[in-house]
């Protein structure tokens, strides 16, 4: 028996090695590219011959200017505030969708499930057209609006399945027990309500911060920029140099963003990614 | 990126709160449900106005604009002209070297991440040890910026790009001494990386779908099945499959159209779409729209490539219809 | 929706960029990021030349001609008045003027910059008879050689290129532009051209005449199937081939002069090794027809202060500052004077042939079309080791054709 769970053990422990290391490896390796210096960038080799920090400093101080934290400064600010927008607007609907008795909200949910599908190309050249007559191009507000076509379905979505699950009645039940609505709401409601909001507003934003084609699109200055727009287009030091380097850098500042989420609330993307779906 | 798991519930739509849904009587509609109404209503309203206004406009817009001759460097020589637009995009080769380009991306990425997810997911459903960390490794990858990932790949892959792979490749003689992986001319490699990229990508998004299905097989029927002396392989393809057959189809549902519209990978693979050796349609549409500003020719490729993604809706809807027709028929 | 609404309106507040009145004009120089820093050292020495009625910020643009064109025409088509001066090549000045995406120049200082101006790169800079951007620098490419690996006279002609690389025991390729990229219809408007053709007979009309045009075609095919060939061909740009030449791969390199004043860093032996020879012909005898390149500077039609950017227009390619980019950048001047400068002749060693090339040049079509004409070009005849005479020519026509009306995907 004890041989038998010892061989389970060791046949787990291979199948977790090899999702982790088949998960990580690219992430591995791009950090490990970034650690190269200028000169070992290209070598072809998986491990840097010589571990430099060149790379970072390129991208914060370098003579590409500041190309790169303008760029994340875009890419946080707008990712924020497309969040903010979307969530507050969905966490109106989710509560009637989930509360109230109304015609009409299969319909906002069906809306909703079939805009998440929709093809970002197919409304970019009609945005673009509509910005550039309307001076939106290569601003902030231009990027937040379009990215309500996925953000805010998103949260449609991931709210009124947690909403599903909150036992409404407590709030009657408080009111009973003599609290005004207000505080019934307050006390009882929000503490509820909460972690959905929060776990929600964590996948709109990783959404957010992913998009690139309504990036290149619709932006194409340091003015509105956001990371992934401007690491595809990074130039390098100067002409002769590959940015190669750099790329590496720049990938590997965003993705600590998602390393630590994902580390810190894993339970709860997990719980937000399949809420709906359990129900289903 | 990958649409999540929550929207898979189009189920729920149809069956929200059954136990709620009274039928609208309208003589005896009281004061407090009319209220209700409203308020629903209300509450509703701003975010469907603002859906509708983000994607209802532009998409009309773009059916008007693929009617047009409208090309931003000829501003003065816009003109109605009905149909051209569309003869042009589907009489031309490159349109449907693309849409191969894109079906087989599509077909073969999403075929290997149902099988690599629904190992993934038996893996998260039953690891007697480690399942906080599997499941946090998987969300990496479906956590990181899309372009980030592309670039990873092809900071390996290609050689011009000085990656390793190329080497490692070299060195068990799967790659020519001289042949760069992701070269114009090396369609079947640049076709290997880009599905790579892809099924990196993505698997973990179709395992926690189906590992949402596989919590609802229940342990029960296996465990019957287990006593009548099934074996484990007959168990999964007997019980396992056929009660997650729903959640499999909304899987694929979800990955085939995101697969369909796949534009980051394919655009930082061929080098910003220079090596247009796997190029897809939506980089076709990019090109077109953005880069020749030839908005009208750009406009019908969006209108069908629109098109393209609500006819693959339309087919897994009705199998979905169906199948769940079947299921509730038993 | 009153959120949206009210952020947006937020947002907008601190997007806008006032200028102050009085205080000199900013004025925002987009340019690629010139490697040797000629492009700034220019702004800040016009900038200090003006006495303050303007200061110019260089705004660096990505390196390869493409990107820059696609950002500059997507700001320009959404009416972007922060481009002040933006760095055109040479082949975009059709395209934007008939946009109306830049403004011409008053006649005054036109006839200033024509009397100094070699009259190949000024041509390049006017639309219909009015100056729209003023010529900065020109380029043509050059045959680079290994004077250790090449015996004898360096070959003139394209066949004799290729039949000297692969007679050469080792190292022996040669480097040029086979990506699918505006450095392919260089090349093949450089062949044509040299073979008797031309690709368009007037603005409207294709010309790509049987004969000239599959003889070009054969040429790169010829070459792209020849052990001279490098592997990488069908990706190769002109710095892939700058590297590879550095790193010894090849004994001949076709590509323009910055590589010159690159070769110094690899080495000073190095350096001295490269020979240079004419751009080859395609038939010997044949007058040949080189590429012309380079870049000019317009001055961007919704900039706020046109007049002081037309001016600083012309001072960031003043003599002085064309000395400069020439010496440090390797860029080929437009101000004939300058040519006959002592010290530019000495870091220019081939200075007179490369001002012959740019004035008996084989300039690209001239086209407000020319972006789709050119990648109705590089699309066709990529990847090159595929291509076939007759039936590439045949597509290569029907393809520009619809790229002249704005017809036909590319």
């Amino acid at each position: 028996m004890s041989e038998r769970t010892s061989k389970k053990v060791f046949s787990w422990t291979a199948v977790n090695t090899v999702i982790v290391i088949a998960a990580l490896f690219p992430v591995l390796w791009i950090l490990s590219l970034s650690l190269k210096s200028a000169d070992t960038v290209t070598d072809g080799r998986l491990i840097p011959a010589k571990f430099s920090l060149d790379n970072y400093e390129g991208i914060f101080t370098g003579s590409g200017g500041d190309v790169f934290t303008k760029a994340l400064f875009n890419s946080l600010g707008i990712a924020i505030i497309a969040t903010l927008i979307a969530v507050t607007l969905a966490a109106m609907a989710a509560y009637a969708i989930a509360r109230l008795n109304f015609p009409g909200k299969t319909v906002i949910l069906t809306a909703a499930l079939a805009i998440a599908m929709f093809p970002p190309i197919s409304v970019v050249g009609p945005l673009y057209n509509l910005w550039r007559q309307l001076g939106l191009f290569d601003t902030w507000q231009g990027l937040i609006i379009p990215y309500m076509t996925f953000t805010l379905p998103l949260a449609i979505y991931t709210l009124s399945a947690f909403f599903r699950e909150i036992p409404w009645e407590l709030e009657q039940a408080a009111q009973v027990d003599g609290a005004t609505p207000f505080q019934a709401f307050r006390k009882i409601i929000v503490p509820l309500a909460a972690p959905g909001v929060f776990t929600t507003a964590i996948l709109v934003f990783i959404f957010a911060w992913n998009d690139f084609v309504f990036a290149i699109s619709l932006t194409s200055t340091e003015r509105a920029q956001t990371v992934p727009a401007a690491i595809s287009s990074f130039t390098g030091a100067s002409q002769f140099s590959a940015p190669t380097g750099s790329i590496a850098a720049a990938a590997v500042i965003v993705t600590i963003p998602i390393i630590i989420m994902v580390l810190i609330f894993q339970r709860r993307i997990v719980a937000g990614l399949t809420a709906g779906a359990v129900k289903g | 990126m990958s649409t999540p798991a929550s929207t898979v519930a189009p189920a729920v739509s149809e069956t929200t709160d059954p136990g709620r849904v009274e039928k609208p009587q309208k003589k005896a509609l009281t004061e407090r449900a009319r209220a209700e109404r409203k308020l629903g209503w209300m509450l509703c309203a701003p975010a469907a106005l603002v859906m509708l206004a983000v994607t209802a406009y532009p998409i009309l817009n773009a059916i008007w604009l693929s009617l047009q001759k409208s090309d931003l460097r000829f501003p003065g020589q816009s003109e109605f002209i009905g149909l051209d637009n569309y003869v042009t995009v589907l009489s031309s080769s490159l349109w449907w070297t693309d849409v191969w380009h894109t079906v087989v991306l599509t077909v073969i990425s999403v075929a290997i991440e149902l099988v690599l997810g629904m190992l993934l997911a038996l893996a998260m459903h039953r690891a007697i040890f480690g399942r906080g960390l599997i499941r946090t490794s998987a969300l990496i990858p479906y956590g990181i910026v899309t372009v980030v990932a592309a670039f990873a790949w092809r900071l390996a892959f290609s050689d011009a790009d000085g990656g390793f792979m190329p080497g490692v490749l070299r060195s068990v003689g799967l790659l020519g001494a001289e042949t760069d992986p992701l070269a114009q001319t090396s369609t079947f490699s640049t076709y290997v990386v880009a599905i790579l990229a892809e099924v990196w990508k993505t698997t973990p998004f179709m395992a926690l779908l189906l590992l949402a299905g596989l919590a609802l097989v229940s342990d029960e029927l296996h465990e019957a099945a287990k006593v009548d002396g099934a074996t484990t392989w007959q168990r999964f393809w007997r019980i396992t499959i056929p009660l997650m057959k729903p959640a499999i189809l909304v899987a694929l549902l979800f990955r085939t159209l995101d697969a369909f519209r796949i534009f980051d990978t394919v655009f930082v693979l061929s080098n910003n779409g220079s090596n247009r050796s796997v190029e897809t349609v939506s980089v076709l549409g990019y090109n077109t729209l953005l880069s020749r500003l030839n908005l009208g020719l750009g406009s019908a490729v969006s209108v069908l490539i629109f098109l393209c993604v609500v006819l693959i809706a339309a087919m897994f809807v009705k199998g979905l219809g169906t199948n769940l027709a079947q299921q509730r028929g038993e | 929706m009153s959120i949206v609404a009210s952020t947006v309106l937020a947002l907008s507040a601190c997007g806008s960029d006032d200028t102050a009145g009085g205080g000199p004009a900013e004025l925002q120089f987009w340019a690629y990021n010139e490697p040797s820093g000629a492009f700034r050292t220019a702004a800040e020495k016009c900038t200090a030349d003006s006495g303050g009625r303007y200061r110019i910020a260089f705004q660096p643009l990505a390196n390869d001609a493409d990107t820059q064109r696609q950002s500059l025409v997507r700001r320009l088509a959404a009416k972007d008045s922060s481009i002040d001066i933006m760095s055109m090549d040479v082949v975009w000045t059709a395209e934007f003027a008939e946009a109306g995406w830049v403004a011409p120049f008053p006649d005054d200082l036109a006839r200033q910059v024509k009397a100094e101006s070699l009259a190949g790169p000024y041509d390049t800079g006017t639309y219909q008879d009015k100056l729209y951007a003023v010529p900065a620098n020109s380029n043509t490419q050059l045959l680079w050689y290994r004077k250790s690996l090449v015996e004898g006279e360096p070959p003139k002609t394209w066949d004799a290129l290729i039949d000297a690389a692969e007679k050469l025991p080792k190292a022996g390729r040669i480097e040029i532009q086979g990506a699918a990229y505006e450095g392919m219809t260089v090349w093949f408007n450089a062949l044509v051209e040299s073979a008797g053709g031309k690709i368009l007979e007037s603005p409207q009309q294709v010309g790509l005449d049987s004969a000239a045009a599959v003889k070009a075609v054969d040429v790169i095919a010829r070459l792209a199937n020849s052990q001279a060939a490098d592997p990488s061909l069908s990706s190769q740009k002109e710095d892939q081939n700058r590297i590879a030449f550095e790193s010894g791969a090849a004994a001949f390199q076709v590509n323009y002069p910055f590589i010159y004043p690159s070769a110094a860093e690899v080495g000073e032996d190095f350096q001295g090794d490269i020979g240079w020879a004419p751009y080859p012909a395609v038939e010997e005898g044949k007058p040949v027809k080189a590429p012309i390149g380079g870049f000019n500077f317009g001055v961007g039609a919704y900039s706020k202060h046109p007049k002081e950017a037309f001016d600083a227009a012309i001072c960031l390619r003043n003599e002085e500052n064309q000395k400069v980019a020439a010496a440090e950048g390797g860029l080929p001047p437009t101000i004939a004077k300058v040519y006959e400068d002592e010290k530019f002749r000495k870091d220019y060693p081939f200075a007179d042939l490369i001002r012959k090339q740019i004035e008996d040049a084989g300039v690209r079509p001239e086209t407000p079309a020319y972006a789709d004409v050119s990648l109705a070009i590089a699309t066709t005849l990529s990847p090159p080791g595929r291509v076939k005479g007759q039936a590439a020519v045949d597509e290569l026509k029907q393809k520009i054709q619809d790229a002249l009306t704005s017809k036909g995907l590319l």
